[in-house]
């Protein structure tokens, strides 16, 4: 016999505690009277505590012992002995993609692992336990812990790989947290350990389950739009395991209309391919046919809409008024508007009031409000730049003479670019700017040669990209699984926000800015307000990792060291003693109750005494 | 619960009584009591008109004489009282072993008095069950069996005969009040005699120490210690209680009796005749 909770053992405290009050409790001797009630309403005076007598073993007694006893026993858990441990496997199954490839239908390595699972049930007594576990960023339990194999089975049934590749560290973390000392750890993968990533794989067995496929599949994807020339192309990398050129069909389609079919000669490696198709078109999947893995076959492209930047130039006549417009004539996605998204100003009219969807950027001497005393002066540097600012990326300001800057006041700016104390670049502070952008570049551009430098290309290009990365729309039109995805909304939404992908169906944080992770296994996403679409972006698989399938391998390693099992607290249902010991206690505590039932206990004392 | 068996030598040696009759005239049937109506004893009752039929051996001739009108003498009738003997078969009366002997045996010494009266005897045991004739005295035993849980007087009227002489003997130990209680057995009565039994412990009880006291009636029990307080408590009740009997039996002018078990049974004769339950016969 074994105790699962041996602590319950202390519950037999209450044997002797049942003795003592037999022992101590005070027994006068039975008087039969014919008149009680005369004797009803007199006081009772005590004669002292009860007196140490000779035990009194009465049916009673024994009951309330022999109940405690079972109950005592009970609460320990116990146990006859084979039945109280089981075995338990934890497995950890690999959910990468690449583990549900073919070279012939049900021959995937999932199908083998599916079948090594069951054949490690089957040798299992009926009374172990399995937890499943599927690998991940974020692993997840397909089963258990600790389930029944009645249990595991469907769940075995329904797992499907399709995960993009990733690390086997999280799950195994998990696996081992599981299995503890009392289980056996066990991963099926379709790579050996190593390669995978854990080359120092202990404490379990890692069954290799991979064989090798040959795999054409699309690893990355691209659709642009040239809307001047009402043509968009969709460009395509592909990669092939295969020793030598391979054919295959590859379709596009819009909807249920075939865009473009063709037949192409896939060379061994990578390879790119660039096809033309109309504009205006939909999202358009994109499809090879089918071979080994056919996860990384097709690919959903949604048409990027471009974020049209609105330009006003507000400088006055002169030098820099004119290297700015040449500047942003090499710059793409960018309109001119009387009332744009991005105005450039002499700084002192920074001061006036703007809307918060105008970004000004203003150049020259400000207001005397932004100045301290002090005399414009020129520096040719060093500068110190804030290299992490986007307004800021791939520029070095070299030879470049950073001329008429004025002495700032403290607090007005946050600078951005300076030299020694002084602040040639920052974005304005304070209270009249709360919700709205305003840029000072405290720089003459009459006299300086910024404009002439690399740098100043850069710097217009910068801005316009920083205020295009705050226009309403998606950041990008087409992600990878598992990527973030960052939309922004030109307005409050009107219902629950949520988006739709696939079977993938969930709720979104209400904001201006939506983030979330583009989900597995991907396909057309829509973001929706209440049942308004606003946005559909594409989320492809496109995984280099899973669709190169020569390096798989086959082969157990590890073994499974000296487990305890798994203590069977939860199969009290199916031990006898737990019967047999409720049964006992409950009876006692009947009989018992039958035995000092009022009235009863009285006639039983009259009779033994008449 | 077993009957114990009467020492009836002993019984008819102390029985040499006889129930002490009222004055008052009885009915019953023809026997050697004088009733309530005309007879043929040799007691004068009245004068009545002469009418065709009466018996000319009643003619009084010397009235006819002296009057010269036809007058019949009128006679007390004789006759056998009805007796009702109440006895209280519950199970106090059996509380031990010496009170039930005790009982049995002042039953039987009434019974003997009953049978020295030449009376028309019954036994009343329950309220449920008619009156059972006692043909002789030793037939009594067959109702001395004490087991039921409440006394025949708690429960309700009894099947006493009308105009009967009543007999109760009981320990009087159950909740009552003292005055419904004996106009109820005294009501249509010819005479009632109240006899109360106890043991001395009931009617005096000493200090004892601790006791599980339980009722032989079932109703209830009870750890007490038996101090002086609870003796002197005691004792105050049952005194009211048997002081409350014996008033309220004197308001109905019954004879009330408290016998103690213990006493010689030719005691109990003597303490019944003194209470004017039985006289010598």
């Amino acid at each position: 016999m074994i105790f699962t909770t041996p602590l319950g053992l202390l519950a037999l405290l209450a044997i002797p505690t049942i003795v003592a009050i037999h022992l101590f409790r005070r027994r006068f001797p039975v008087r039969p009277v014919a008149g009680l009630f005369l004797w009803g309403v007199v006081r009772q005076t005590p004669e002292g505590g009860g007196r140490i007598t000779k035990l009194p073993v009465t049916r009673s007694l024994i009951l309330e012992c022999l109940a405690a006893l079972a109950l005592a026993l009970i609460l320990a858990g116990a146990r006859l002995s084979p039945a109280g441990v089981s075995q338990h496997l934890v497995v950890l199954l690999d959910d990468s993609a690449s583990m549900a490839a073919a070279a012939a239908p049900g021959d995937s390595a999932r199908d083998r692992a599916v079948r090594r699972v069951l054949a490690e049930l089957d040798r299992l007594s009926a009374g172990a336990r399995i937890t499943l576990i599927r690998s991940g960023d974020r692993p997840a339990i397909l089963a258990g812990p600790a389930s029944y194999i009645v249990e595991a089975r469907p769940a075995l049934d329904a797992w499907k790989p399709e995960a993009p590749h990733h690390s086997m560290a999280m799950g195994l973390r998990l696996a081992r947290e599981l299995a503890g000392r009392t289980g056996t750890l066990v991963v099926m993968s379709d790579m050996a350990a190593e390669p995978r990533g854990e080359p120092h794989f202990e404490g379990g067995v890692w069954m290799a389950l991979g064989d090798r496929v040959d795999n054409v599949g699309i690893t990355a994807a691209q659709r642009t739009t040239a809307p001047e020339d009402n043509r968009s192309v969709v460009s395509l990398t592909l990669a092939s395991n295969m020793t030598a050129a391979t054919s295959r069909h590859l379709s596009v389609r819009a909807g249920d209309a075939e865009v473009l079919a063709r037949q192409l000669s896939v060379p061994p490696g990578a390879s790119s391919l660039t096809l033309p198709i109309p504009a205006g078109l939909p999202a358009v999947r994109v499809a090879l046919s089918d071979d080994g893995l056919r996860r990384d076959d097709d690919v959903m492209l949604a048409e990027p809409r471009a974020r049209i930047v609105a330009i006003d130039n507000q400088l006055r006549e002169g030098r820099g008024r004119d290297a700015v417009m040449r500047a942003l004539d090499a710059v793409s996605g960018v309109t001119r508007a009387a009332s744009g998204h991005l105005t450039f100003v002499d700084a002192e009219a920074l001061d006036q009031p703007s809307t918060t969807d105008v970004w000004r950027v203003g150049f020259g001497r400000p207001s005397p409000t932004w100045l301290a005393p002090g005399e414009p002066k020129d520096f040719v540097g060093p500068f110190v730049l804030e290299k992490r600012h986007p307004l800021l990326l791939g520029m070095t300001l070299g030879g470049v003479v950073w001329a008429g800057a004025s002495p700032i006041a403290p607090d007005v700016v946050r600078p951005i670019v300076s030299t020694g104390d002084q602040v040639l670049a920052g974005m304005a502070t304070g209270p009249a700017f709360a919700g709205r952008t305003a840029i000072l570049l405290n720089v003459d551009l009459d006299r300086t040669n910024l404009i002439r430098s690399p740098d100043w290309p850069i710097l217009i290009s910068n801005l316009v990209e920083m205020r295009r990365q705050q226009l309403a729309g998606p950041e990008r039109w087409n992600y990878r699984s598992g990527e973030w995805v960052r939309v922004r909304l030109d307005r409050d939404q009107k219902a629950q926000l949520r988006f739709r992908c696939g079977g993938v169906e969930r709720t979104l944080p209400a904001g201006r800015l939506i983030e979330f992770i583009a989900p597995s296994p991907g396909g057309l996403l829509q973001i929706l307000d209440g049942d308004e679409v606003l946005f559909e972006i594409g989320v492809n698989f496109l995984d280099e990792m899973e669709t190169a399938l020569g390096d798989r391998s086959t082969g157990d390693s590890g073994k499974v060291g000296e487990v305890a099992g798994l203590r069977g607290e939860t199969s009290a249902a199916f031990d006898p003693l737990f019967w047999i010991l409720l049964a006992v206690g409950a009876t006692a505590m009947l009989l018992n109750w039958c035995l000092l039932m009022p009235g009863r206990s009285a006639r039983a004392s009259v009779s033994q005494t008449v | 619960m077993p009957t114990l068996s009467i020492d009836w030598p002993a019984v008819h040696a102390a029985a040499s009584v006889r129930l002490a009759m009222p004055r008052t005239p009885l009915r019953g049937r023809a026997g050697e009591r004088l009733g309530a109506g005309t007879g043929a004893s040799l007691e004068f009752q009245d004068y009545r008109t002469y009418t065709p039929g009466d018996d000319l051996r009643h003619v009084d001739w010397a009235a006819y004489a002296r009057t010269a009108l036809l007058s019949v003498r009128l006679y007390r009738e004789e006759v056998a009282p009805r007796v009702d003997l109440a006895l209280d078969v519950s199970r106090s009366m059996a509380v031990t072993e010496a009170k039930q002997r005790a009982f049995s045996e002042l039953s039987a010494l009434l019974a003997c008095a009953c049978a020295s009266t030449v009376a028309d005897s019954c036994v009343i045991t329950s309220p449920g069950a008619a009156p059972e004739p006692l043909p002789n005295p030793e037939h009594i035993e067959r109702f001395l069996t004490c087991g039921v849980n409440q006394s025949a007087f708690e429960i309700g009227p009894l099947p006493f005969r009308r105009r009967s002489v009543r007999i109760v003997i009981s320990d009087f130990l159950f909740p009552h009040d003292a005055d419904a209680l004996i106009s109820r057995l005294a009501r249509e009565s010819a005479w009632l005699a109240i006899v109360q039994l106890t043991l001395a412990e009931e009617a005096e009880p000493v200090v004892e120490g601790g006791r599980r006291l339980i009722d032989v009636e079932g109703r209830g029990e009870l750890d007490l210690v038996i101090d002086d307080a609870a003796v002197r408590d005691y004792r105050a009740r049952f005194t009211r209680l048997r002081l409350e009997l014996s008033r309220a039996a004197r308001r109905v002018g019954a004879p009330f009796a408290h016998l103690v078990v213990g006493t010689p049974l030719r005691d109990m004769a003597r303490a019944l005749a003194a209470a004017g339950v039985v006289e010598p016969a």
